[in-house]
C-alpha cells in the first residue's frame, strides 16, 4: 500500500504545471523551467517529460511504478515579469528537494509567495523615468532634454500601465506608450525648432524595450531550444514594429526628420 | 581617457539599470548590486570605446563582465543570475541607432533621387547593422558566462546545502 502515502497523481502534475506556468509568465527562460520541474518531480520520485512552448504547457509524469501516468496541458497567459517570483520559486524548489516538502505543503507556500508588484506605482513610474533621462544624458543630452526625457518616459509608462488595464492588445499597449513618450518629446521640439532634441527623442521611448524575451531568446537557442528561441525572436520583433510605429506617427504629425 | 566624465557615466548607468529592476519587479536586497554592476560594466564599455577597441567588441566585453558578476552576485545575494544581468544590460541597448535605422526606412519610402538615395540606403543598413549586431554581442555576452557557469553552480550549491545541516 505504498501508493497511498504518495500523492495522488493529479495534485502533483497540476502542481508542477502551475509552478511552469508561473515562471514562464514571470519571465523565465525554456531551461529554467524545464530544470525546476524536472527537479521537483525527481523530489518525488517521478519522471517528467515536458514539452513547453510559447503558450501551452504540457507535461507527461511516469511514477516509479511505470503503471501510473499522468498527462495535462496549461495555457500559459501574456508575460508579466516579475523576477522576484522566479527568485522565490528557485529557492522553493531546493528547499522541496532537502525538506521533503509534501504537495499540501508546496500548494499552502505557492499560496504565500508574493504575487504582487513589489514595489509602489508611483516609485516604479518615477524611477523608470529617472532611468530614461540616465540614457538621454548617456547619448549626449543636456539637462532641459534630460528633463522632457523624464516627462515623455513618466507619461508613457502611465499610459501603458492604464491601457493595459484597460485589457488591450498587449502590441496595441506599446503602441500607445510609444506615441505618447515621443509626442510629448516631438511637442517640445515643435515648439523650439533650434533646440537640439533628437537624443531626448531617441531614447524616450527606450523603456519600452523588449530587453527580457530578447535575452531569453538568445539563451533558448544557444540552448538549443530553437522553436522557442525563434518565437520569443518574433515576438521581440513584433514589438519593436509596435514602437517604431509609434515613434512614426509622431515623427509624422510634427513633421521631424 | 576623462576619468571623471567615466565615472558620471557610471552613476546614470547605475540609475538607468535601477530604473528597469525596478520595472521587473526584482527582490529588494539585489537594487544595490544590480546599481553597482550596471555602472562596472557599462563603464568597461565606455573604457574601451575610448581606447578605440571598437562598439561590437566593447560592448560584449562590458556584457560579459556584467554575465561574470552577475554569477558571483547569485551566489552572494542568492537569487539566479539573470536577475541581475538583464537590468544591468539594458543602459547598453542601442538606442540612437536603431532609431535612426528606423528614420532611414522611412526616409527611404519617400526618396525619389537615385544619388542621394544610395547614401541613404547606405546609412540606413550601416547604422540597422550596427544595432543588431549591438543586441547579438549583448545577448551572448551574457549567456555565454551562465552556459560556462551553469553546470558547477548545480553542483557546487547542493554539497554546501547538505553539509549546512
Amino acid at each position: 500500500m505504498e501508493i497511498v502515502t504518495k500523492p495522488t497523481k493529479y495534485e502533483l502534475g497540476e502542481m508542477l504545471l502551475e509552478i511552469g506556468s508561473l515562471l514562464m509568465v514571470a519571465g523565465a527562460n525554456t531551461e529554467r523551467v524545464k530544470v525546476t520541474i524536472s527537479r521537483i518531480a525527481g523530489a518525488f520520485e517521478c519522471d517528467s517529460q515536458l514539452m513547453i512552448t510559447n503558450h501551452a504547457l504540457m507535461i507527461t509524469l511516469t511514477y516509479n511504478s511505470k503503471v501510473k501516468t499522468f498527462t495535462s496541458v496549461k495555457w500559459v497567459p501574456n508575460m508579466h515579469l516579475n523576477f522576484n517570483l522566479i527568485a522565490d520559486i528557485s529557492a522553493m524548489s531546493w528547499k522541496i528537494v532537502e525538506e521533503k516538502w509534501s504537495v499540501e505543503r508546496i500548494n499552502t507556500e505557492m499560496k504565500l509567495l508574493n504575487k504582487k508588484a513589489l514595489y509602489p506605482r508611483f516609485l516604479v513610474l518615477f524611477l523608470v523615468a529617472l532611468a530614461g533621462s540616465s540614457f538621454c544624458r548617456l547619448m549626449g543630452g543636456e539637462t532641459v532634454e534630460m528633463i522632457v526625457c523624464f516627462v515623455g518616459t513618466f507619461l508613457g509608462l502611465y499610459v501603458r500601465q492604464e491601457s493595459m488595464k484597460m485589457h488591450f492588445n498587449f502590441y496595441l499597449c506599446v503602441f500607445f506608450a510609444a506615441f505618447t513618450s515621443s509626442f510629448i518629446v516631438g511637442l517640445y521640439s515643435f515648439l523650439n525648432p533650434e533646440a537640439e532634441s533628437i537624443h531626448a527623442l531617441s531614447t524616450s521611448v527606450l523603456f519600452l524595450i523588449p530587453g527580457v524575451p530578447m535575452i531569453n531568446s538568445f539563451s533558448d537557442l544557444i540552448d538549443g531550444n530553437i522553436l522557442n528561441g525563434t518565437t520569443r525572436g518574433v515576438n521581440v520583433l513584433v514589438i519593436a514594429f509596435a514602437i517604431a510605429l509609434g515613434l512614426m506617427t509622431s515623427l509624422l504629425i510634427f513633421n521631424l526628420h | 581617457m576623462d576619468y571623471l566624465a567615466l565615472l558620471e557615466k557610471g552613476i546614470w548607468l547605475g540609475c538607468a539599470g535601477v530604473g528597469f529592476a525596478v520595472l521587473f519587479n526584482v527582490p529588494r536586497r539585489t537594487l544595490g548590486v544590480i546599481y553597482l554592476i550596471a555602472a562596472l560594466g557599462g563603464m568597461l564599455k565606455f573604457y574601451f570605446l575610448s581606447l578605440e577597441v571598437g562598439l561590437i567588441l566593447s560592448t560584449l566585453s562590458g556584457a560579459s563582465l556584467i554575465g561574470f558578476a552577475s554569477i558571483l552576485a547569485a551566489h552572494y545575494r542568492k537569487s539566479p543570475p539573470m536577475t541581475f544581468a538583464l537590468p544591468a544590460l539594458i543602459p547598453m541597448i542601442p538606442g540612437l541607432y536603431a532609431y535612426k535605422a528606423m528614420v532611414g526606412i522611412m526616409k527611404l519610402t519617400a526618396e525619389k533621387d537615385p544619388v542621394a538615395y544610395g547614401k541613404l540606403f547606405f546609412e540606413t543598413v550601416n547604422n540597422g547593422l550596427s544595432a543588431l549586431f549591438i543586441i547579438l554581442s549583448l545577448a551572448a555576452g551574457v549567456a555565454i558566462p551562465m552556459l560556462i557557469a551553469r553546470k558547477e553552480t548545480v553542483k557546487r550549491i547542493k554539497p554546501e546545502l547538505v553539509l549546512e545541516k
